[in-house]
């Protein structure tokens, strides 16, 4: 039997080789399991293949090689077809081809959430997605239910296998720190192309898009039908807002010393406010660390973080902030703070990736950059520290791991953090060939909070050099401004840079 | 259990031993059985495990053994052993050096020296011209020769304390382990003591050993009575090689001169040098830009003139200060911050325990023996000199272990995070920790760095616990306060 790992695995951000693996294996035959799926569901899907190219962080003027990513779309009401946005995630070309037909046309993205993993497509050909069914959503799916999941065979018939849910938790989606309503499923599911996503339904209605596969333990983990639902909702609004992130670090108060310590009831419930995200809702709404979260939108937390869902019993209330409640919604945080309990009004909202010191993703966005007398400056990222691989955070400079991990403690001030990244070497570099990964604190006496304050300090160099300051060793060094500018050209044209400056 | 292992070592076949080396050495050359104790920070209550190694070493003059450090390092019992002599002798250190992984062991039985002659140290061997080694190798009782020639003359790390850079001799000989402190003898003279080598997997043919520079500073400074150490400028400096750089500090293309990138604050040159200062001359020998200063005939880092020197030794430098020439005196100490990264050795590990929370001072060999996951601890041990993290923490103290019990049911989540205060004090060293536990209080509520939830101790559960967390976990002692040396 084949044991394929054809889906992609929780740190895979876009892995050119599975793609190719996908097309490359045919397809197994259909165990005992696979059953035919009902005429109603079989016009309710469509294939979606879209060539997808990233950047190259190491070198930002340049992009990856472009590979192909091939999975199941479902069709929705609104001519438009729902997916993981990890399928289109920095797409050139997006392709629909209807699979009993083989039709096809170009498609492009509506709205698209990297920390839900969730995109929605819609057909260029505006009459395309008109002969199918168009499936309602299921946000009321609960643990022991039997869902579908849906595959295609190669001539374009459905195959659905079933399974089955064995539990429903907030878990981790594809990007770190990126947690929401996660179902788990038991389901024997063969390799089939096209597979990299999936959906899957229940009585001819989307209740979950796959995740990721593990064919050892035949476990499904996929996106959950309330987080879908959310997205879909939100995805109507002219500008897409996101989940709202409350932005608090919380952690358990079960001790029953520390309970004593601050002085909060045994009857209570309660978690410990350890860190309160910059700029967030929660900062916003004057929460502090060391508050002790009792309840939030009326509903009491317990000891772990719990509250008590209708459908799903015990939950982390990270479903509630991100998920049950929306972005522009005003709810109700009731904190414990100097032995008194106090209702806090917050409005919810989400940081959009750019808004943190330390991008968290730089997915369908180019990294900025600027090249100056061959040295090359970056905004420090995740995306830039995931170049190193899935153990990036061992492997990246620790300095900057250091301080994308804790940039709300370390950087009270909106701003980027403006590196060195390397040294192209030319002859103006001479003696510089080395440094790389410099923090850049000063140029030309000028403070650098991005790359934009730099663009604007090199225009005045100091009598006639340009001087660079970094936060370490070797602390300054410095560039012929005059012969910077003259020698570009050749720079550009020696080692074909297509521009020496994305701003 | 005792494991056998043997020290770094020089072994080939002997080939042609130079006639003039080969009747006095035997005279000198001794070979020592350490049983040794070596520490595990894990456990850091526990006394060790029992080990028994063997390498080679030197009669010098005053009745004295040269070895390396690392033979005798930690050593329990020191056993000396003579050529053509059947008894055993037992050998104390009287000095050690780590940095320079040289010690100097005593042998109180005056019988023991009756027929020894001190050997005589030479200069500083040629690049190509060759060298003999004696030593015991791969622990065999019978003196062994090798044959080589060296290689290349350079600064090299020590292992032995992972931190420090000296000179080194490399020489082709290949190195096994098991005759460290032996002689190097050119023209019947000491140059070196054999100390490291490569295993093959990383290089081939590659010995080192210690010069005399190296040796004769060790031998002078122990002449005081006690090991003072190598005295350090604690800068870091960039070469001027770019030609545009030089002209913005108002150079000239003449190809002198190294710029200051950072001066420690607690060092030698704190409140002399200045960030941005140029180095033009040390003792009045010009710095070629790339750092080079040339002594006796060779190019060597300009670090190598203050190498030479002693603490309180003075030394002068050359600068250039905002295009202005100025001559700065600089007197010289040891540097301390850097220990925090070095090997300890002759200690035991220092700890306090205190309701099953194990406090450990963060160094090296506790980074090796936990290899802790947390960022935070790792990035307080990588930049703690960079980003002078010894000026708030002159100890960085780490809740390094809960020893499992119900009073601490709850403190777990807070291993390997960075103590910041208890009761409100600051925690600066380990016995800050000692005192504020000793302190009367109804409970302990300390506070890790970049957490603002404290763990709580209540102190008559503590009290009722300490006993039972002893006895549970085998720990015969609280704390080990040891001397702080940061």
């Amino acid at each position: 039997m084949k044991s394929l790992l054809f889906f992609p695995l929780v740190f895979a951000l876009g892995c050119s080789t599975l793609a190719v693996a996908e097309d490359a294996v045919p397809p197994a035959a259909a165990t005992p399991k696979d059953k035919p799926v009902p005429e109603l569901q079989k016009g309710s899907v469509v294939r979606v293949n879209s060539t997808n190219q990233q950047y190259d962080f190491f070198r930002p003027w340049n992009k990856k090689a472009p590979f192909n990513r091939r999975g199941i779309g479902a069709v929705i009401d609104g001519n438009e077809v729902v997916v993981a946005a990890e399928l289109v995630a920095n797409s050139n070309f997006i392709e629909l081809e209807k699979p009993e037909s083989g039709e096809r046309t170009s498609a492009q993205v509506v709205a698209i959430d990297h920390e839900t993993n969730l995109a929605l497509l819609r057909p260029n050909e505006e009459r395309f997605l008109q002969t199918l069914q168009p499936l309602g959503t299921n946000s009321t799916v609960k643990v022991g239910d039997q869902l579908s999941v849906i595959q295609l065979e190669a001539n374009g018939t459905p195959v659905s296998t079933q399974a089955l849910v064995t539990s429903a938790e907030v878990g981790r989606y594809v990007l770190e720190d990126c947690s929401y309503l996660l179902f788990k499923m038991s389901c024997p599911l063969q390799y089939r192309e096209n597979s990299f996503t999936l959906p899957i339904v229940k009585d001819h209605q989307l209740a979950a898009i796959l995740l990721r596969y593990d064919p050892r333990s035949q476990t499904v983990e996929a996106i959950s039908g309330p987080v879908i639902q959310h997205f879909l909702r939100e995805a109507k609004n002219t500008a897409y807002r996101g989940f709202p992130r409350i932005g608090v670090q919380f952690s358990s108060m079960r001790d029953a010393v520390l309970r004593r310590y601050v002085k909060l009831p045994d009857a209570a419930g309660g978690v410990f406010v350890d860190a309160v995200q910059r700029n967030s809702p929660a900062a916003k709404a004057g929460i502090l660390p060391g508050d002790i979260l009792l309840a939030i939108d009326g509903k009491a937390i317990d000891p772990d973080g719990n509250y008590i869902h209708p459908i799903f019993g015990k939950l982390s209330v990270t479903h509630l902030t991100t998920t049950e409640l929306y972005c522009g919604q005003r709810t109700n945080v009731t904190v414990f703070r100097n032995g008194e309990q106090k209702d806090i009004p917050v409005e919810l909202f989400r940081q959009p990736p750019e808004s943190y010191i330390v991008d968290p993703y730089v997915i369908d966005r180019a990294p900025r950059y600027l090249v100056l007398g061959g040295l090359v400056f970056q905004e420090l990222s995740r995306q830039y520290l995931r170049e190193w691989g899935t153990n990036w955070a061992k492997e990246a400079p620790q300095r900057f791991v250091y301080y994308d991990r804790f940039q709300s403690e370390l950087f009270p001030e909106p701003r980027k953090i403006v590196f060195l990244s390397q040294v192209i070497p030319t002859a103006d570099t001479v003696g510089y060939e080395q440094l790389n990964y410099l923090i850049v604190n000063r140029v030309n006496g000028r403070e650098i909070r991005n790359l934009d304050d730099l663009a604007q300090a090199i225009r005045t160099p100091q009598n006639g050099f340009q001087k660079i300051e970094f936060n370490e060793d070797p602390r300054a060094i410095y560039l012929d401004a005059g012969q910077a500018e003259s020698t570009a050209k050749q720079l550009q044209a020696l080692y074909a840079l297509p521009a020496l400056q994305r701003l | 259990m005792i494991r056998c292992t043997v020290f770094f070592a020089l072994a080939i076949a002997a080939s042609a031993v130079a006639e003039t080396s080969k009747p006095d050495i035997h005279k000198s050359l001794v070979r020592i059985t350490t049983t040794s104790q070596d520490p595990d920070y894990r456990v850091p209550w526990n006394p060790g495990n029992i080990t028994v190694g063997i390498g080679a070493g030197f009669v010098i003059d005053g009745n004295r053994i040269l070895t390396n450090a690392h033979v005798v390092s930690n050593g329990r019992l020191i056993v000396v052993e003579k050529e053509n002599d059947p008894k055993e002798y037992i050998g104390k250190v009287e000095f050690i050096g780590s940095d320079c992984d040289l010690a100097v062991v005593k042998v109180q039985d005056s019988n023991f020296y009756k027929g020894t002659a001190p050997v005589h140290f030479g200069g500083l061997p040629t690049v190509q011209s060759l060298v003999d080694v004696f030593g015991y190798p791969i622990g065999g009782s019978r003196l062994s020769v090798t044959h080589g020639i060296v290689s290349r003359v350079d600064f090299q790390n020590y292992t032995y304390s992972g931190v420090d850079q000296h000179l080194a001799v490399q020489i082709d000989a290949a190195i096994n382990p098991g005759n460290s402190g032996g002689p190097v003898l050119q023209d019947g003279k000491v140059v070196g003591v054999a100390f490291q080598g490569y295993t093959g997997d990383v290089a081939q043919n590659t010995g080192y050993m210690i010069p005399t520079p190296v040796i004769q500073r060790f031998l002078k400074d122990i002449s005081t009575g006690r090991y003072n150490r190598y005295v350090d400028l604690s800068i870091s400096y960039f070469k001027l090689l770019n030609t545009a750089e030089r002209h913005a500090l108002g150079l000239p293309d003449d190809n002198i001169g190294v710029v200051v990138s950072s001066v420690e604050k607690d060092g030698s040159c704190a409140g002399k040098l200045q960030e941005g200062d140029v180095m033009l001359s040390i003792d009045n020998h010009p710095i070629a830009s790339d750092g080079n200063v040339r002594l006796d005939g060779d190019n060597l880092d300009l670090a190598e003139v203050v190498e030479r020197k002693f603490k309180g030794d003075k030394v002068k430098i050359g600068i250039l200060r905002n295009q202005q020439p100025l001559t700065v005196e600089v007197e010289l100490q040891p540097n301390n911050s850097y220990l925090l990264q070095a090997n300890l050795h002759e200690e035991n590990p220092r700890f306090v325990l205190f309701g099953g929370l194990v406090f450990q001072p963060l160094s090296r060999n506790f980074m090796e023996a936990y290899q802790p996951d947390e960022l935070r601890v790792r990035y307080y041990y990588d930049f703690y000199i960079t980003d002078e993290l010894y000026e708030q923490h002159p100890e960085v103290i780490v809740l390094s272990n809960v020893l499992a019990d119900p009073v601490n049911a709850y403190v777990s989540d807070f291993r390997f995070q960075i103590v910041d205060e208890i009761n409100g004090q600051k925690i600066k060293h380990l016995s800050d920790v000692a005192h504020a536990f000793a302190a009367s209080a109804d409970q302990y509520v300390i506070k890790f760095l970049g957490s603002s939830r404290p763990a709580v101790l209540e102190k008559h559960a503590v009290e009722a616990a300490q006993q039972r967390i002893k006895r549970n976990y085998n720990v015969s002692i609280e704390q080990n306060l040891g001397q702080e040396r940061l």
